[in-house]
């Protein structure tokens, strides 16, 4: 009976132990477009939430999804929509991809302050990131040679942009790739002749947004679809958001979540 | 609340009774601005659910897709590759001026089968003798030859795969090689080794990626003895990203061969040290090797100065045998340059390496077959070009310039052209 007590003991304490372990935790990784919303929003969660556990990482939204689908991440941030192979995939491994769009976000053509441009159609934007215009005196300016900036490949500003302005040709093959929305914007700041494309968040006074297709890209004209280069972002989830990630989600889509959208400079939904 | 709810509910019946086509997307568009002018809805939460319906489409779709079929076909995937070869043969030691002509092909089926989530089975046939020749294990070729003669086809592989958990797979059989390696030093390509192996992947960090390989691998089944030579394998690497396009993939490689010597094993070259043809042709050493093995690749190498270059890589591999006091060594050097895979009309990719293997560094009946007749105790240039001809097609022309290190004068050639077509 005494073994039998030490044995009942010692259960009690390895559970009372054991307890801290399962603090919700949850594993949120992919876009870097993303990452600010992300890292602050978990950051004032938790804050409220002392007993959850959000570990925020980027890597990019092609990483994020494909995590998402191996099982190591529990949700996906994405700047662009899952592709129909990812979803083939995910299916095949069984698993049902969810959209859960916490924001929208314009991406803006910008140009070194210094450039005289001030407009560009998506058709003179194609011709200038594929390599068919390589001056700006071809657009009406200076003769002066146009700087390419882009996102690296595994970006899904990358290939938001691709979709919606390159309709799937590549960028010219001396264009300069960046890692991030912010050295591009460095690039072009610091570069006369440059051209580049960043999210809405990371304009700054140091750069020029063009006005495309007759639309100055802003909050009211991304949300009113008449900004042609706007799009989504995602955190994806494997099937309907649970536990602590639906309470995450959640959050961001409250008016708290959503005033750390607009002050990491994207578009809230509300 | 109540009426945005009741919004997501009648979208969602729009796009049920559209039948969840993607054409049904731009008529959703043009409900959500309607609710927009008319009030119903913030433009915001109309692009989150049309956005978020749209998502939902493209899944079930899928999903669809999967289920539309029986089940065991769902899960069943078949390919195969059928490749025409010409070599041209001129051997080591061989004085006379007289080449050798060969015509030869080459099938492969395959099928594998998930059996439920976690358990995989696959089956392929291939062309090649199974007779414990030397090509029996190293080669899938049957040349034309015989008066129009039928070809012999094997058993190429047969296993089951358990996947208990994400980066976790056990495999028992007769299965494809898990362990990596950048070249074909230690490994013919065409060897599928039999037994059972552990292979575990996992995340380490942002961009980097640690694998370990292990198994226990049958080398032949004794009759009369219950010492049956096993190869025991273990192998630890890891793929680092070093930025957007540089990457770099390690492994070391430990191989024990302990119940090998006193064994004339099938497949051999003779070429291990062993007792001669009185003797029975035993081996006279065990086999247990050390190998560390390391490959770089840059993708667009040259993009900086405007060369369109898709893929550079170099790699490099060293075994030892520390069993034995001579002849235990051997590296392989090489490079890579060009299209990473050959998928379409005018990829290509050139890639050339130099080996040396002496004769007591591995068991001589795993090596490439086509460098020197697959011994030890050689030294071989390989260069080797494809071209892509088109989607799942191309030509390659491949070539061999080695000698045995016992007789460095008498070289042996071995040209191969082929036209490979993947179903």
């Amino acid at each position: 009976m005494k073994v039998f007590n030490k044995v009942w003991i010692a259960g009690l304490l390895t559970l009372a132990l054991a307890v801290p372990c399962f603090a919700a935790k949850i594993v949120v990784e992919g876009s870097t477009t993303v990452l600010p919303i992300a890292q602050k929003a978990a950051e004032v969660f938790m804050n409220a939430n002392p007993d959850a556990d959000i570990s925020v990482r980027g890597g990019g939204s092609g990483v994020g999804i494909a995590s998402l689908i191996d099982g190591s991440c529990d949700v996906a941030d994405a700047s662009r929509a899952i592709k129909e192979a990812e979803v083939d995939k995910a299916v095949s491994n069984g698993r049902t991809p969810k959209a859960n769009v916490i924001a929208m976000d314009g991406i803006c053509v910008i140009v070194n302050p210094s450039n005289k441009i001030d407009a560009l159609s998506r058709g003179q934007v194609k011709d200038i990131f594929t390599g068919k215009i390589s001056s700006w005196s071809q657009l009406g300016g200076p003769d002066e040679k146009i700087v390419v900036i882009s996102r690296d490949s595994s970006s899904g500003t990358f290939e938001a942009f691709g979709e919606l302005v390159l309709k799937g040709d590549k960028v010219r093959a001396d264009a300069l790739l960046q890692a991030s929305n912010q050295a591009v914007s460095s690039s072009v700041a610091r570069t006369p002749g440059a051209v580049g494309y960043v999210g809405l968040g990371y304009v700054s006074n140091d750069v020029k947004v063009l006005v495309i297709d007759g639309v100055k890209p802003s909050k009211e004209t991304v949300l009113t679809f008449a900004y042609p280069v706007g799009r989504p972002l995602f955190m994806y989830t494997d099937g309907a958001p649970k536990g602590l990630a639906k309470e995450f989600i959640d959050f961001i889509l409250s008016a708290e979540g959503q005033n750390i959208v607009e002050e990491e400079g994207f578009v809230g939904l509300k | 609340m109540l009426k945005l709810f009741a919004t997501i509910v009648l979208i969602g019946f729009l796009a049920l009774s559209l039948g969840i086509q993607p054409s049904c997307a731009g008529e959703i568009d043009i409900l959500l601005r309607k609710l927009v002018d008319k009030g119903v809805l913030t433009p915001g939460e109309a692009q989150q659910i049309g956005t978020e319906t749209k998502e939902q489409v493209k899944v079930e779709m899928a999903q669809g897709k999967y289920s539309s079929v029986p089940a065991w076909v769902q899960n069943m995937k078949m390919k195969g590759d059928f490749r025409l070869r010409y070599q041209l043969d001129h051997a080591a030691g061989s004085t006379s001026r007289v080449y050798r002509h060969r015509e030869r092909i080459r099938l492969r089926l395959g099928v594998e089968s998930k059996v439920n989530d976690k358990i995989l089975v696959g089956v392929g046939l291939a062309t090649g003798l199974n007779d414990g020749s030397t090509d029996a294990s190293r080669s899938t070729n049957a040349s034309l030859e015989n008066g129009f003669s039928k070809k012999v086809i094997s058993l190429d592989y047969a296993f089951a795969q358990y996947m208990p958990a994400s980066g976790v797979t056990l495999v028992g059989g007769k299965f494809k090689n898990p362990l990596w390696e950048p070249g074909d030093l230690i490994w013919d390509t065409d060897i599928n080794p039999e037994g059972a192996a552990l292979q575990l992947t996992r995340k380490l960090g942002s961009g980097v990626e640690g694998f370990l390989n292990a198994g226990i691998l049958v080398l032949d089944e004794l009759s009369t003895s219950n010492r049956d030579p096993m190869l025991s394998v273990l192998q630890a690497g890891a793929k680092i990203g070093l930025g957007e396009s540089v990457s770099l993939k390690g492994a070391f490689s430990y191989y024990n061969a302990a119940k090998a010597k006193g064994l004339k094993l099938d497949g051999t070259t003779g070429t291990n040290t062993n007792t001669g043809t009185a003797g029975g042709n035993a081996l006279v050493y065990n086999y247990s090797t050390l190998t560390p093995a390391v490959e770089l690749k840059v993708k667009e190498p040259l993009k900086a100065l405007g060369i369109d270059l898709p893929m550079l890589a170099v790699f490099g591999e060293y075994v030892n045998n520390p069993l034995v006091e001579n002849s235990g060594n051997g590296y392989m050097v090489g490079m890579k340059f060009g299209a990473d895979k050959i998928g379409k009309w005018g990829d290509w990719q050139f890639a050339y390496n130099y080996a040396q293997l002496e004769k007591d560094a591995i068991l001589d009946i795993l090596p490439d077959s086509d460098r020197v007749g697959g011994k030890t105790g050689v030294r071989a240039h390989e260069a080797i070009l494809q071209f892509g001809l088109g989607k799942n097609t191309q030509l390659s022309v491949d070539y061999y310039y080695g000698w045995t290190i016992a007789a460095k004068h008498a070289a042996a050639h071995v040209a191969q052209v082929d036209w490979n077509v993947k179903f």
